[in-house]
């Protein structure tokens, strides 16, 4: 692998999705939701995007953002741009929503087929869906290594070495070369706020539309189906516990042992 | 020990000149950036040699987007828009026209429709609108018109050159708790500004400290103020038409009470169901300090018209918003050197029509011609900007307040006279007894518990807070929900209280803590605390803050300050 | 041939990782809804296959080469992809660990499939599999068919099926090593050794068992107890807003609107009344356990056990109960 020099070009993938306290309505054949919800820049992503800026502080390069969706989706990368990215790219037409993450990693790898990154960063999961596969998926496509769930990014001799979060307060460190794909975890670092003079140069910024019919040819079928979307019934009955309070303790020591498993 | 938020000191802050900075992106602000743009593009084209620029003209709007911390009923008089925009009928949002209007008298129980509608409150012609779709709808045309606005920037201090306002501070961002930079924190920047104007809604922050600097209100009115709780209901159909319009008055208040509701339907999604976009003003004026809002709120839906009206319905949104009642004679100079004042701020509201959006996009639309002006002369002194006290005194807003400069004074001694004096005020156009009635300003008609009967007399069921079926009426925490509020947590408390020992030591006793009560958001409580000598300490929940700025201006002592929490947190105010 | 699933279990620390038997439970209920064969597969952790092969399951296979450990996304792939190639089952089930995320959406796209990730069911509706999982953050489900070609891929979510319902087996089942190639070059991470860090920050997210105190703890000092309980159960302490506000708990143990939303086996709610800004963190929680003096309080619309009463003369004698029920077991 022919050793990429500073600095360092990055792609940020993100996504809009509902606002997070947006009262949610089905739509009329209950296979998604209804569109007149406020949206907002999935939290994971607006991670990324800040570790991104971070590596460009620390080494120079560029920092591209993408999103694929409808109109609205533009406000997630003026947004960006306000923060400090370079340029956009934006995968415009309102089908992009109902695209697999198989699909989107596809119409992606179309749109940024002419460009060289060193990197690519995606949050790690969208608050819509929930899957956290789209950032894999793409780099599979491209044939890149790849690394989830990222908390710290550091550049070296022979690439980056990264670390991993693993369940139950473990961690690692895994050398990899570049160019390579990272999901990258929440939280890892305060989220810069966008300034006025930020603003205002986003208007500029360059922002390139890719159409739907551009990428159709890389993309195909959904590989899976969303038959139906609805309000999960909680079927609850509330028992009771009752008696002097060492029996009560007595009862639910029971139930935790036997019921609940959890002793 | 609470940490008050105030501008972070000796830090170095960017500099940003500006021709003028619209502080508001309410309808005001909205129309007056959008008229500005309007000339400005008129005399490009004709002087393509001397071309002015749009490019230093800013809307700051202290929302996370356009529009959210809008709210209103709203009925929209569409006299100013059409000036505004002759064809507006073509793509804004208009629910729906008024076809049906009445208003009754509520007891308990009963009703009593007002066999004529007084003629203030006629409404055809009118439209029902959300006002948040509709300021959004214009922050599209500001935007398309090549106006920045700013959003999840509010404006935290004016800037002075001796007397002269020459621009305007923007929030502190990413300062916590107790008042120290975060790591991410970004200083406010200076917007040194040709003209500045304040379209900051009711009880705008800047405007409170413009008018106590220089005075202003001297020989004004005192401003009074109303605040508005508002829910916005799915009811099934058939219930109530779109663009049917209800005013009611009497129950839940007394004839002690100013105030009174409003029921406006418009158009569900599909033909399911009807959106009911209901809410109760009460006049912050009353006299019992345990009077609460929002449960006047609840009260009023359990009358069995309203009852009946939200049945098997469901609550979608909760927000509340205070607006100025004081009308003609409440209004300060609305124009300084460097300065103007539109809107709400400066109190372009019709209390007798409950109406105030076309007064505002119409200042808005009158300080863009003046701001215009000062441009081309590149003079935005105080005799250059007074033009817009001149226009506004020779426009249809005077015109249309005049005749109701006294409406509300006339109400200083319970509804029966309130009734009398708008009779006659009705039939001399506007005069009444005299002239000029003066006002006091509502805080100061808030009796103390001594002088109450202890279990609040026939105000009872106003006083405490709702407690709510879940159902039809709610709990004021449940109701905040539905608000959509939020706030960067870790930031120093926005609502400024100059003196907290007033809090603990004198108004628990005084006044028992009416701020628990009057905020409709559950933003001040009274926590134990055996330390002080009441027992009881003033805790506050910021980030449940509406921005209604009701403490501001009922607090007995007045000693709160509102001042804007760090820019893109508050409501989420969608469909209001 | 009857079609099979496939349910891929996890090692970790040379064990293997509990959540496996979940993924068996769920494999062997699909197992009987739709006739189909079940059959496991350990991947480079051969020594742990007998454990397997003891539950209920047709087969299990030792998926083996050394350059499956340390686990890397490219060899796991690149293993099973060969693998699975050479016998395609039908349905491929693996539990949603932060290792099977890694690995698992780059296996299918190599193989031109897709993932149905973080389920926390299933449905066998008119011959057709649906998965159902959570949207938005719990808010909305969604049940999800494939609508390409098998082998389909699956994961589940950790305490959607239960690890102790697996079935065991009548006798041990067979176990068959395949050993499979990774070339060189393949694998791309170097990872090195994990370790343990103290984590700056909680995460309750992980938390299996939870016990959040609310107003009704009345001062700083009481929250000791709870704390006490939640460490006999083995849990995390956690606390609605007002808490946090007052300064008694960390910002990052709150639960709610403005804090996490967290959706563990055991939430146990002490004197904590139930507004939606708390309900909204935690009406996930498989079993909520309230203790609240006040019948009224909405909390007690949401729990699967109600204890009307005073914590705190509730709480010392549980601490007691739950401390000699893990000293007997």
């Amino acid at each position: 692998m022919a050793a990429r020099s500073p600095p360092l070009k990055i792609l940020v993938c993100m996504k809009q999705v509902p606002q997070k306290d947006a009262p949610l309505k089905l739509n009329e054949s209950g296979t998604w939701i209804r569109e007149d919800v406020s949206y907002e820049v999935n939290e994971p992503d607006a991670y990324a995007l800040e570790e991104a800026l971070r590596q460009r502080e620390k080494h120079k390069g560029e920092v591209v953002v993408i999103t694929s969706g409808p109109a609205r989706a533009q406000q997630v990368l003026r947004e960006a741009l306000a923060k400090g990215a370079d340029r956009a790219i934006h995968l415009e037409d309102d089908k992009f929503v109902g695209l697999d993450a198989f699909n989107t990693a596809k119409a992606i790898a179309a749109a940024i087929k002419d460009e060289q990154f060193d990197l690519i960063f995606t949050g790690l999961q969208s608050d819509d869906y929930g899957y956290a596969q789209t950032g894999v998926i793409l780099a599979e496509l491209l044939g890149w290594p790849h690394a989830t769930i990222i908390m710290q990014i550091e550049k070296n001799d022979t690439g980056i070495r990264v670390k991993r979060e693993l369940e139950a307060g473990y961690f690692q460190f895994v050398d990899m070369p570049t160019p390579a794909v990272l999901t990258i975890q929440s939280g890892i670092n305060k989220l810069r706020y966008a300034t006025l003079i930020g603003i205002k140069q986003a208007k500029t910024k360059p922002l390139r539309k890719v159409t739907l019919g551009e990428v159709q040819s890389a993309i195909g079928e959904n590989l899976q189906k969303i038959e139906k979307l609805y309000v999960p019934q909680k079927t609850k009955k509330t028992e009771h516990i009752e008696g002097p309070p060492a029996e009560i303790a007595k009862k639910l020591v029971d139930k935790l042992r036997n019921e609940l498993r959890v002793l | 020990m609470i940490t008050f938020r105030k501008p972070i000191e000796g830090v170095e802050r960017p500099q940003m000149p500006a021709d003028v900075v619209i502080v508001g992106g309410g309808p005001a602000g909205m129309a007056c950036a959008l008229r500005l743009a309007q000339l400005i593009d008129e005399h490009n084209n004709a002087h393509p040699d001397a071309q002015l620029s749009k490019e230093n003209i800013y809307v700051l709007e202290k929302a996370r987007e356009v529009g959210q911390h809008c709210l209103s009923g709203a009925l929209l008089d569409p006299r100013a828009i059409a000036e505004l925009l002759p064809d507006f009928k073509k793509d804004a949002p208009l629910d729906a026209e008024v076809t049906k209007e009445a208003v009754y008298f509520f007891t308990e129980k009963s009703k009593f429709k007002f066999p004529i509608t007084p003629p203030f409150l006629r409404d055809h012609g009118n439209y029902v609108i959300s006002l948040n779709k509709f300021v959004k709808w214009m922050g599209s045309k500001v935007e398309q018109a090549g106006v920045t606005i700013f959003t999840g920037f509010a404006g935290s201090e004016l800037l002075y050159d001796g007397d002269r306002v020459n621009g305007v501070r923007t929030d502190d961002k990413g300062v916590d708790k107790e008042g120290h930079q975060k790591s991410n924190f970004e200083p406010g920047y200076d917007l040194q500004a040709k003209v500045v104007i304040l379209a900051e809604g009711p009880r705008g922050s800047l405007t409170k400290q413009l008018v106590q600097k220089f005075d202003l209100a001297k020989n004004a009115n005192p401003q009074t103020y109303g605040v508005g709780v508002k829910e916005l209901w799915e009811v099934p159909a058939g219930r109530i038409a779109a663009g049917e319009v209800i005013y009611t008055m009497g129950w839940p208040l007394t004839t002690r009470e100013y105030g009174g509701a409003w029921i406006y339907g418009s158009p569900g999604h599909g033909t399911t169901d009807n959106i009911v976009s209901l809410g109760f003003v009460t006049g912050l004026d009353y006299a019992d300090p345990r009077l609460d809002p929002q449960r006047v709120l609840q009260q009023f839906k359990k009358h069995p018209f309203v009852a009946k009206l939200l049945e098997g319905g469901k609550m979608i949104r909760y927000g509340a918003k205070s607006m100025p009642y004081g009308g003609w004679w409440a209004i300060p100079p609305v124009a300084g050197d460097g300065w103007m004042l539109i809107g709400d701020t400066a109190g372009f509201l019709n209390s007798a029509r409950l109406k105030g959006i076309h007064l505002a996009i119409k200042s808005g639309m009158l300080a863009a011609e003046t701001a215009f002006h000062a441009l081309m002369k590149n003079d935005s002194s105080a005799a250059t900007l007074g033009d817009f006290q001149k226009t506004v005194d020779s426009s249809w807003i005077k015109e249309e307040l005049w005749k109701y400069r006294n409406l509300h004074q006339g109400f200083e001694h319970g509804m029966l006279a309130g009734m009398f004096h708008t009779g006659l005020q009705m039939i001399t156009g506007g005069r009444g007894l005299r002239n000029r009635y003066t006002g006091v300003a509502g805080y100061e008609r808030m009796k103390k518990l001594s002088q109450l009967p202890a279990d609040g007399g026939a105000e009872a069921h106003l006083l405490g807070p709702a407690k709510g079926d879940g159902k039809l009426t709610f709990d004021k925490l449940t109701d905040l929900y539905h608000s959509g509020t939020k706030h960067e947590e870790d930031q120093p408390a926005h609502l400024v209280i100059h003196d907290t020992n007033v809090c603990n030591e004198r108004c628990v006793k005084e006044y028992g803590s009416p701020c628990q009560n009057f905020c409709p958001a559950n933003v001040y409580e009274m926590v134990d605390d055996s330390s002080q000598p009441n027992g009881k300490r003033i805790s506050l929940n910021p980030s449940n803050c509406v921005h209604c700025k009701t403490c501001d201006i009922q607090d007995p002592y007045q000693i709160i300050t509102w001042v804007p929490p760090e820019g893109g947190g508050g409501p989420n105010y969608d469909g209001m | 041939m009857p079609d099979t699933i496939l349910v891929v279990v996890e090692q970790r620390e040379g064990k293997l990782n509990r959540v496996s038997w979940e993924t068996i439970t769920a494999g062997q209920a699909i197992a009987a809804a739709t006739g189909w064969t079940l059959e496991a597969a350990v991947v480079g952790a051969a020594a742990a296959a007998p454990e397997v092969a003891a539950k209920k399951v047709a087969k299990v296979y030792a998926i083996e080469s050394a350059r499956l450990n340390p686990y890397t996304p490219d060899a796991f792939a690149a293993a099973l992809k060969q693998f699975l190639s050479s016998k395609p089952p039908k349905l491929i089930l693996m539990p949603h660990t932060y290792q099977v995320r890694d690995f698992v959406p780059k296996l299918a796209t190599a193989m031109g499939r897709t993932v149905i990730s973080d389920c926390i069911g299933f449905k066998h509706e008119s011959g057709k599999l649906l998965f159902t999982r959570q949207m938005f953050q719990g808010k909305l489900a969604a049940d999800v068919s494939f609508s390409s070609d098998a082998p389909w891929f699956a994961t589940f979510q950790n305490g959607a099926f239960r690890g102790d319902k697996a079935e065991e087996g009548a006798s041990a089942a067979a176990v068959e090593t395949v050993n499979v190639d990774i070339a060189d070059g393949v694998i791309r991470n170097n990872p090195q050794e994990i370790f343990k860090e103290a984590k700056q920050a909680v995460d309750l997210t992980q938390a299996e068992v939870i016990v959040a105190v609310g107003r009704g703890i009345k001062e700083q000092k009481n929250i000791e107890i709870a704390k006490q309980l939640a460490d006999a159960l083995g849990g995390d302490l956690a606390a609605s807003r007002p808490i946090c506000d007052s300064g008694w708990l960390p910002m990052d143990r709150q639960i709610g609107s403005s804090g996490q939303t967290v959706a563990p086996k055991l939430y146990l709610a002490l004197g904590i009344s139930g507004a939606i800004q708390h309900i909204v963190g935690m009406k996930g929680s498989r079993t909520i356990i309230a203790v609240n003096k006040d019948s009224e309080a909405p909390i007690f619309e949401l729990a699967d056990y109600a204890v009307v009463g005073n914590l705190f003369d509730i709480v010392p004698p549980l601490i007691e109960e739950v401390k000699k029920a893990k000293a007997g077991s």
